[in-house]
């Protein structure tokens, strides 16, 4: 593709999986590229090598998150309303995160969760093995992560499927078949105070707080009650706000992105079924092969930042205020990183994507349970598995930051 | 990113600033300008880096200043700087500048101990510029508190409050009523910043600029060995190398992200021997527990570990 070609703004083009021929050209190109948007937007720079994306993630008091983290500019006005420990730095954004973090870390989950996601797991790959044909982003990846989530909120199970529901409805807010009024056009003005620009949002914060009122001055181990309980460490109470927006962040942050990993690892098994075999005959290579996965999959596509003062990156002048894209999908695919990048190889060593961020205070702060939830996936699956095919076309989101796909039908033979 | 000023700069006085500081004068040629607020890395060997802002006159292109407080907790960082003489070299990175001024027509100034360096050449500038403004400058004691004659010439727009004489800074007196014209900038040790910040909220969004001592990493240390308990395997994590970089070297997958302690990507599991950490991800419990540990940049406090890797 030539470069004159490239339009990173250009969602259609995302969902007819032609984000990568674009990311390529520009690593070899013009690795810091500046993409013209439609009034009253400016455009955005796009930082596409690896090294380049690291340096700008782990630098924070240049390239700040509080001017909020995707394509969408958000009015001053309304950015505190809507402010998420994602759009939170410094001092402030550590006390949130931290009430919460260790929930997170690995051994944690383990001792607390990996009993129930076995059991999920194994529960979920039944169901839908019982046909041979079947929909593999609808019986397998779809409601799995949420339903983790469910239980790390400790909601009820009658409304878990509320909870699906909810977490459907807001995400791919540039997707037609999901929402009404995509992001992009004018209709979604209307919404623009709401995270996502989705009414369903109102009614996710009501349902949040009265969680949370339920559960102050108790003793449960949830992460509500921790978020109903705890005084974050710099002495400052959480607001009414700061709950609501941190019950949202939860419930979809960590549901579209370990769905669309689940798919996009499974499809590419499919391709590369060589891979498949491999981890078919050795299931202990799982584990070892997952962050390859996570290369792999990329579920999002980019996150954002904003210059706090003019600075020089790649050649290029950059201005404050000016909006600086790190494309996370790129870099994974960054062929002075990774040794012929579009080959998937469970084989490959120390493989340090960038699909949970790099060197930031914001790295994702659920990367140990997505792992935990690809990897019990994949081994309660692949064992049962004597084959898998493509059984028709892969439908994808419509969105250049979510990389995700809504239809994937298959057909299976067990063992 | 674009190539950053880096070389070795000769250090033209080293002059006692204060009880436990000195201010180094770094000579060069053509040096980058900067702007207060600025710091520069002087990079020590052994992976060893640290930040100093720069505490001198702008616009000059043949040398710099900085300040270092010799800390006694430090792992050698600010004694590698004490013990630099006239005459010796030192690498420096930089400048770069998290903390600069913004126009306005009245500040705030807040220092703590050694924080009043960056604050330094903004009183300067803001001075200069016919700006109105306060310093208030907490410290130990007098004697602890550097470049106290320099100040002295701002009469008495210069409030100096040493703890042992006039307790801590008031800040409810200096932050308790809002004022729309005036910024505040503050550098010092966490418990002040975060002071201020609570008596801030109350003020104008973006009123409040603060500058925090990076958590800087120390990843120097002694030798030591560590033992993978699953891999069957004994390595030896040499100064200055860290428990990562030697796993990985030996060709044993572990995971890691920031490399920095920030992330707890590489948390791993000890099984036995004594952890010295050095992250900002684990609390004081789980430290003082000693089952998990950040192998990228924490050591062992004796001469061997043994991890479930
Ligand atoms: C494979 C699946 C996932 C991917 C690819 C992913 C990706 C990311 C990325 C790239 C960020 C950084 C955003 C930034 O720097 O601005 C992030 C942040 C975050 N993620 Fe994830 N995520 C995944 C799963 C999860 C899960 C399961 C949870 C669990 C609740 C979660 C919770 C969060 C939270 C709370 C943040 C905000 C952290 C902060 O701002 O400090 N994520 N995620
Ligand atoms: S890799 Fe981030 S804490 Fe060690």
């Amino acid at each position: 593709m030539n470069l004159d070609e490239v339009d990173l703004a250009d969602n259609d083009r995302f969902q007819r999986n032609e984000g990568w021929p674009q990311f390529d050209t520009l690593r070899r190109e013009d690795p810091v590229h500046w993409t013209a948007e439609a009034a009253p937007n400016r455009g955005f720079w796009s930082v596409m090598k690896y090294q380049d994306i690291w340096a700008v993630d782990r630098d924070t008091s240049l390239f700040t998150s509080e001017k909020f983290v995707n394509l969408e500019e958000v009015d001053d006005d309304l950015m505190d309303i809507r402010r998420s420990i994602l759009e939170t730095d410094g001092q402030r954004h550590l006390a949130l995160r931290q009430l919460i973090a260790r929930e997170f870390s690995p051994r944690n989950l383990m001792k607390n969760y990996e009993g129930f996601l076995r059991e999920l797991t194994k529960r979920t790959v039944d169901e839908a093995l019982t046909a041979t044909e079947f929909d593999f982003v609808e019986k397998i990846s779809a409601d799995f992560p949420i339903q983790v989530l469910a239980r790390l909120l400790d909601v009820p199970l009658e409304d878990t499927g509320q909870l699906i529901a909810w977490g459907n409805e807001m995400v791919g807010n540039t997707d037609p078949e999901f929402i009404e009024h995509t992001i992009d056009s004018p209709e979604s003005e209307k919404y623009k105070h709401l995270p996502f620009r989705s009414p369903t949002t109102q009614d996710v914060f009501d349902y949040g707080r009265a969680l949370r009122d339920r559960r102050r001055d108790g003793d449960g181990t949830d992460l509500i009650s921790q978020l109903a309980n705890k005084l974050p460490n710099d002495g400052v109470a959480m607001s009414d706000k700061d709950f609501d927006n941190y019950f949202l962040l939860l419930v979809i942050a960590g549901n579209e992105t370990t769905r669309h990993a689940i798919s996009n690892s499974m499809l590419a098994l499919i391709e590369q079924p060589d891979q498949l075999r491999l981890l078919q005959e050795d299931p202990s290579l799982i584990a070892s092969g997952l962050e390859e996965l996570l290369r792999w999959a990329s579920p999002v596509y980019h996150f954002r930042r904003t210059a706090t003062r003019d600075t020089s990156l790649g050649g290029k002048e950059i201005k404050e205020g000016d909006k600086v894209v790190m494309w996370f999908a790129s870099g994974n695919r960054d062929e002075d990183v990774f040794q012929d990048p579009y080959q998937l190889d469970v084989r490959r060593a120390n493989v340090d994507h960038l699909t949970f961020g790099k060197g930031s205070p914001h790295l994702c702060m659920g990367n140990a349970l997505a792992r935990m939830e690809v990897r019990l996936m994949f081994e309660e699956l692949l064992p049962r598995l004597a084959g898998i095919d493509l059984n028709g076309d892969v439908a994808r989101v419509r969105s250049n930051f979510v990389n995700g796909i809504k239809k994937f039908p298959v057909t299976v033979k067990t063992r | 990113m674009t190539a950053e000023f880096e070389a070795d700069l000769v250090v033209r006085e080293v002059e006692p600033a204060a009880e436990g500081v000195v201010a180094l004068s770094l000579a060069g040629e053509d040096l980058p300008d900067w702007t207060p607020g600025a710091h520069v890395d002087l990079i020590l060997g052994d992976g060893l880096v640290r930040q100093y802002s720069l505490c001198g006159r702008t616009g000059d292109p043949g040398c710099w200043r900085i300040a270092v407080l010799e800390t006694p907790d430090s792992r050698g960082g600010s004694r590698a700087v004490h013990r630099l003489a006239a005459g010796a070299t030192v690498r420096v990175r930089g400048p770069r500048n998290h903390f600069p001024v913004v126009a306005s027509p009245r500040y705030l100034f807040l220092a703590g101990g050694i924080g009043i360096t960056p604050l330094l050449p903004m009183i300067g500038e803001v001075s200069a510029a016919g700006a109105d403004w306060e310093l208030h400058y907490g410290g130990r004691t007098l004697e602890s508190m550097a470049f106290t004659d320099e100040l002295a010439a701002f009469g008495d727009r210069v409030h100096l409050v040493p703890e042992d004489t006039h307790g801590r800074l008031g800040l409810n007196g200096i932050l308790g009523t809002p004022r729309p014209d005036t910024l505040v900038y503050a550098c010092g040790p966490e418990g002040m910043l975060a002071a201020v910040e609570r008596h801030c909220v109350s003020w104008p969004p973006g009123s409040l600029h603060l500058e925090r001592f990076t958590a800087d990493v120390d990843r120097t240390g002694e030798p030591f060995e560590v033992v993978l308990e699953r891999s069957g395997r004994t390595l030896v994590v040499g100064p200055g190398r860290s428990i990562f970089e030697t796993v990985r070297a030996a060709g044993v997958g572990v995971l890691g992200s920031c490399l920095e302690g920030i992330c707890g990507t590489c948390e791993t599991e000890v099984l036995d021997g004594e952890v010295d950490h050095r992250d900002s991800v684990l609390d004081a419990d789980e430290r003082a527990s000693n089952e998990v540990m950040m192998i990228c940049v924490s050591r062992c406090r004796g001469s061997r570990l043994t991890l479930a890797l």
